[in-house]
């Protein structure tokens, strides 16, 4: 019995709470906000907040296209691979003290799992046979190297930061890291990370392969690269995979910089004297909808007013942009840490 | 229950390709000024796609050229369905003063079924916004099917 209801509970996490429906509502949602902001900044209404969902149902409803030319088992489950390992990282991101799958995992599987969507869309587009999703694909790849050593710093210097502090040298767990936070409050309070924590927010846009950062996808020079063959439900998963991967950077970056928060709703819940499992459920609840807001004002900070503000970089540019002044911001942050600042 | 939404959903959410058959470009800035903050296209929903395989609306301009006709017709039969077609302009309505050159080999009608005309030289942005507003509701028709 108490492993069917385990069992039962394992499903839940996966396809409801940190899971898909989270990760699908969440992300639309982040997208929808970022295309609204977006527009508001240029001085237009926008399109409904919504409409991320109409724009994954109508492609869902559309005839899907296999080139001739295409591998066509690689190109149609490529983009299912990228989704699937989008949703495996939302899993092991802990929203605030509460995590679905704590001490299964660290930074570095996180590290890993985040290449592969990356690399799902470079199968597929690879596969699809197009020269423009050639071009395409080489620019993602050297756009995933750029982030990559940036992103590989300020973990670093989280980890040096945390492990420092527990006395253990270097701390990759986030359930520690989070516990850490929730103890000593958040570690973007202090100066020694706050070139990291804007690092990671650089970081965060040329991932998701958001507008100034968009050299792999430009849809008015190459024809959104690695998706120009792509349509239907197929295109439809890219969309939504893209939509997730902007909530789960941004649920990465609460997890690591903001993660405080989450002891101060505990305590919350304790002054209103609910304890025992309904505040744990509650307390859940609370925590998805804290982390949903943090994410979203993050979404506005480091993808919308980004997106609004700038023009397409060169694929040159993104890489010389993040190997020096990005990895400059993280590496202050991790000889900061090192020297135990 | 899922098939109402899509259909909802491919009302709400059409994305354009725009493919220039020889046009002189007034078209083709007024279809870019339809999407600028002054009109604001978004708002309703259309985004220009980047290729043919993502569109659900293809605009023509321009009186179709003899040398943009297997072209036209190449990119238009990689849309998937459901579609819909739109004509921008008088020019591949009607061929316009270019009617009778021998390098046109419009109207796009001989070839294509065409759903919306939009006339005009060039069209009013606000004509321009009718029209696909139109498309809008022939792919909702469509899909419905």
């Amino acid at each position: 019995m108490s492993i069917i209801l385990s069992a039962l509970q394992y499903l839940g996490y996966i396809l409801i709470f940190p899971g898909f429906l989270f990760c699908f509502l969440g992300g639309m949602l982040l997208c929808g906000i970022d295309r609204k902001i977006v527009a508001k900044m240029q001085k237009r209404v926008g399109p409904p907040v919504l409409q991320p969902f109409y724009d994954f149902f109508k492609l869902c409803g559309k005839e899907t296209i296999v080139p001739a030319a295409a591998a066509k088992t690689t190109f149609l489950m490529a983009p299912l691979v990228g989704l699937a390992a989008l949703v495996v990282i939302q899993l092991f991101i802990p929203v605030f003290h509460f995590s679905a799958f704590s001490g299964m995992a660290d930074i570095i599987v996180i590290l890993y799992l985040l290449l592969i969507p990356a690399l799902s869309i470079i199968i597929g587009g690879a596969a699809s046979g197009s020269p423009y999703a050639g071009v395409g694909l080489s620019r993602e790849m050297v756009t995933v190297i750029a982030c990559e050593l940036p992103l590989v710093l300020v973990l670093l210097a989280v980890a040096k930061t945390v492990g420092s502090a527990l006395g253990t040298g270097l701390c990759f767990s986030l359930t520690e890291i989070a516990a850490y936070q929730a103890a000593n409050g958040s570690l973007i309070l202090r100066a020694s990370m706050i070139p990291a924590a804007l690092a990671f927010l650089l970081v965060i846009p040329g991932e998701t392969g958001n507008h100034p950062f968009d050299a792999a996808e430009a849809e008015t020079e190459i024809c959104e690269g690695m998706l120009a063959e792509y349509s239907g439900p197929p295109l439809a998963v890219y969309k939504l995979s893209h939509a997730i991967k902007m909530l789960t950077l941004t649920s990465l970056f609460v997890a690591l910089f903001l993660g405080g928060i989450g002891g101060k709703i505990v305590n919350i819940l304790a002054l209103l004297g609910l304890t025992g499992g309904a505040a744990g459920a509650l307390g859940v609840l609370l925590g998805a909808v804290v982390l949903f807001l943090l994410c979203a004002l993050i979404t506005i900070v480091c993808i919308s007013l980004v997106h609004a503000a700038t023009a397409r970089l060169k694929i040159e540019q993104i890489f010389k942009y993040y190997w020096t002044v990005v990895s400059a911001l993280a590496l202050m942050s991790l000889v900061l840490a090192w020297y135990g600042l | 229950m899922f098939k109402k939404l899509i259909a909802e959903s491919a009302a709400k959410s059409p994305w354009l390709f725009h493919i220039n058959a020889g046009s002189c470009n007034g078209c083709d800035i007024e279809l870019v000024s339809v999407l600028t903050p002054r009109y604001d296209a978004e708002r309703l929903g259309f985004k220009l796609a980047g290729s043919p395989r993502h569109a659900d609306i293809v605009v023509v301009t321009g009186p179709v050229t003899t040398q943009s006709l297997p072209r036209v017709l190449r990119a238009i039969s990689q849309v998937p369905e459901p579609r819909c077609i739109v004509t921008m302009g008088s020019c591949p309505q009607s061929g316009n003063v270019f009617r009778g050159s021998y390098s046109v080999a419009g109207p796009l009608s001989k070839y294509v079924h065409v759903d919306v005309d939009v006339a005009g030289c060039a069209p009013k942005p606000e004509a321009v916004i009718d029209g696909l507003a139109l498309a809008t509701k022939i792919l909702k028709e469509k899909r419905g099917r």
